[in-house]
């Protein structure tokens, strides 16, 4: 066997006699372990529970009686965002984005009902994600296990008696190292179960590969990393402090300052003050429902000439329809243009907190895994935008039925004449401009380009620590005299 | 190749910005037991980690079966064995285990007979070999670490402080393991503290101080080096 790999062996084994490595072995499998289980069913419950909602949902809107359309437009439409299969491992932004979206006429809503609020009653570690065990927490563990490998040879003097036996100094290292790794492995094992459960549950084989190694070479950083600075120092004491300051550094401090670093460099209005330039933008158009309010003015006029007509009760259609649709088309041109602003701004931020993923792996990790899991922000983003859709089709939808099933002399008269309300009525019939929402994760190929720059800093990072790890081994020769 | 099995020629070493060894120069014929002797700070521990290729000299050759440490410390490596004042080994394992690790680390290969063997040849109790090194005393330890000496073969042997903590029949002992190697035909640099422990297994003794070689005895034929003679030197040598 070759020396490094005896070298590997000798360390198992004395982790396995250890009550440190066994019991830290055991911390990390039934953290990992439990947030899995628990993630795994909270992410099965609630996407059968959002796939039923949005039938419900549909089936409840197709199902309304004969009545006016406007009243439909009114009465609005939920959409649900579907988990992506990769949840079960990544939730990602979902349990802080809103989930739920209320589709209406005249109005662009939030998503609603984030599931981290209900968790944070729960208590903190209801949201401890298998994600979040992988990012912060098996580090920890591989931290307490590791850290002694190269010290504890050289506070015990045993890296001598290596040196004497023949060992080369990088064999050493690379022992501790195929050691660590294989205890990443170990604690790797749970993430390829759950990768699998996605993979039976559709999501993409070079995904579910992909997302696999991009978390095989983030724990391969930490396992370089530990076996450098294990390398690096003589005593134990030191080499476990200075990992726990790498890991409080790298897993806790980089994250948030990067956060405010983003802000600060990407500033965006608050909530309070966009909604109020939204609603001054939206108060210089005209009111939808009064189809005699002067913006609509010239598209009287036009429409009169076109069907050669005096009046607009001579229309072959209703104008209160034409209006309603025309008005609706203008105030969400109006609104997406100020939730497309909103949306760059938050883009802005994450592209800055994207690039400056270089001086964390964690930071790396977190977007490698959202990214490929599709539980990101531009998912969150791409979820409004497809609801924003449905919402512009059937609100058009419908007025359209406004327009073309009714005369403009019953529409202005149906809270008068009870004949002309029962003509507003429209067949159920036409509730089925409403179509299926489902919200799928984005294509393969996108999430797998999107997170190649995070995997490539992740490599960067374990290439740094290699090289640092196999430098300092090759000085361990003249640093054995001390 | 030359006959001498360890070779210091106007050896020269610095620690830092100080000089720890000047025009230091010695051999060791191959079957021999030289002994370095000196007090704290005379340059012994530093002359055998030179040897060992952990220290670069600043001038002058450390030879070992006529090799240059520093052009292959792995060829010095696979030739010695090293013995620390502590025997360091693994706490965590067996004899038998530590044995097994670093032979296979060594590239040696030792059916569980020849263990035996070797444990019998240092005389370190049966019943002890499967016990893990932490509940063994110090003379234990070091046993075990003959042990490995043997089993590897190496034709040279490096010991540092040797005795140092072993009650007097330990002391013994280890002398005698000492003597049998030799007679073996095993090449042995040892550094010690110990006169009489010295001049009782080696043929030759050199004096350090402060980094010089200032004496050296060599036993009669067919007799032993007087420790009188080499106490009496070594004294002098301190009060200077």
């Amino acid at each position: 066997m070759k020396p490094a790999l005896i070298i590997a062996a000798g360390e198992w084994r004395f982790w396995l006699r250890s009550k440190l490595g066994v019991a830290a072995l055991i911390l990390g499998f039934v953290l990992i372990t439990t947030s899995l289980v628990a993630n795994s069913a909270r992410v099965g419950a609630e996407r059968a529970s959002r796939d039923s909602l949005q039938t419900a949902a549909e089936e409840t809107f197709r199902n309304q009686p004969d009545r006016h359309p406007h009243r439909m437009v009114h009465y609005g439409h939920y959409v649900f965002r579907a988990p992506a299969p990769l949840a079960v491992v990544d939730p990602g932004v979902d349990p802080y984005t809103g989930t739920v979206m209320f589709l209406e006429g005249h109005h662009q809503n939030s998503a609603t009902f984030a599931p981290a609020f209900s968790g944070a009653r729960a208590g903190a570690l209801a949201r401890l994600t298998p994600a979040m065990a992988y990012q912060l927490l098996v580090p920890l563990v591989l931290i307490v296990i590791g850290f002694a490998s190269m010290a504890r040879e050289r506070e015990g003097g045993t890296d001598r008696q290596l040196l004497t036996a023949g060992v080369a100094p990088h064999d050493i290292w690379l022992g501790k190292v195929i050691a660590l790794l294989g205890v990443s492995a170990a604690l790797l094992f749970p993430l390829v179960l759950a990768a699998s459960q996605a993979l039976f549950a559709g999501e993409s084989f070079v995904v579910t590969t992909t997302f696999i190694v991009g978390y095989a070479v983030y724990l391969t950083v930490w396992a370089l990393m530990i076996a450098a600075v294990s390398t690096s120092t003589r005593q134990l004491s030191t080499s476990l402090m200075a990992l726990m300051v790498l890991w409080l550094a790298l897993c806790l401090m980089v994250p948030p300052v990067v956060a405010s670093f983003a802000r600060m460099a990407s500033p965006m209005p608050s909530k309070i003050e966009a909604d109020l330039e939204v609603a001054v933008a939206l108060r210089e158009q005209g009111d939808g429902h009064n189809a005699n309010d002067p913006a609509f003015n010239r598209l009287r006029a036009n429409l009169l000439e076109q069907y050669g007509v005096h009046h607009v009760e001579d229309l072959p259609i209703n104008f209160r329809g034409v209006v309603a649709e025309a008005a609706e088309a203008d105030l969400t041109d109006t609104m997406n243009t100020f939730a497309e602003k909103k949306l760059a701004g938050e883009v802005a931020q994450a592209r800055v907190q994207h690039w400056l993923s270089l001086l964390s792996p964690q930071l790396a990790v977190r977007h490698f895994s959202m990214t490929l899991a599709s539980t990101d922000l531009a998912q969150h983003h791409r979820f409004t935008r497809e609801a924003e859709a449905a919402r512009f089709s059937f609100v058009q939808g419908l007025n359209r039925v406004h327009a073309e099933q009714m005369t403009y002399t019953d529409d202005i008269n149906r809270s008068r004449d009870k004949g002309a309300e029962q003509r507003t009525r429209v067949s159920a019939e036409n509730w089925r401009v409403l179509d299926e929402f489902r919200f799928a994760p984005a294509p393969a190929s996108d999430r797998l380009a999107g997170s190649s720059l995070f995997l490539l800093v992740l490599l960067l990072w374990a290439a740094g620590f290699a090289a640092l790890g196999r430098a300092r081994a090759l000085a361990l020769t003249e640093a054995a005299h001390a | 190749m030359s006959s001498m099995a360890i070779e210091a020629t106007d050896l020269c070493v610095e620690r830092g910005q100080a000089r720890v060894l000047s025009d230091v120069t010695f051999s060791v014929a191959k079957g021999d037991v030289f002994a370095l002797l000196g007090g704290n700070g005379a340059g012994k521990s530093t002359t055998l980690l030179t040897f060992l290729g952990f220290l670069a000299p600043a001038s002058g050759e450390a030879k070992v079966l006529g090799q240059d440490v520093q052009a292959d410390k792995k060829f010095v490596h696979q030739q010695s064995a090293y013995l620390p004042e502590a025997a360091n080994l693994y706490p965590h394992l067996t004899a038998r285990e530590n044995l097994d690790y670093f032979l296979a680390l060594a590239g040696v290969s030792q059916t569980p007979e020849d263990i035996e063997a070797a444990l019998d040849h240092v005389s370190l109790r049966e019943d002890a070999r499967g016990q893990r090194l932490e509940t063994y005393s110090k003379g234990m330890r070091q046993k075990v670490a003959i042990a490995l000496a043997i089993l590897r073969k190496a034709p040279i042997l490096f010991l540092d402080e040797p005795t140092s903590g072993l009650d007097p029949v330990a002391i013994d002992e280890f002398n005698a393991l000492i003597s049998k190697l030799a007679e073996s035909g095993t090449t042995v640099l040892m550094v010690t503290h110990d006169v009489y422990g010295a001049c009782q297994v080696a043929r030759r003794v050199g004096l350090l101080r402060r980094g010089q070689l200032v004496g050296l005895f060599e036993a009669p034929e067919g007799g032993r080096i007087s420790p009188d003679e080499v106490h009496q030197a070594f004294a002098k040598e301190h009060q200077q």
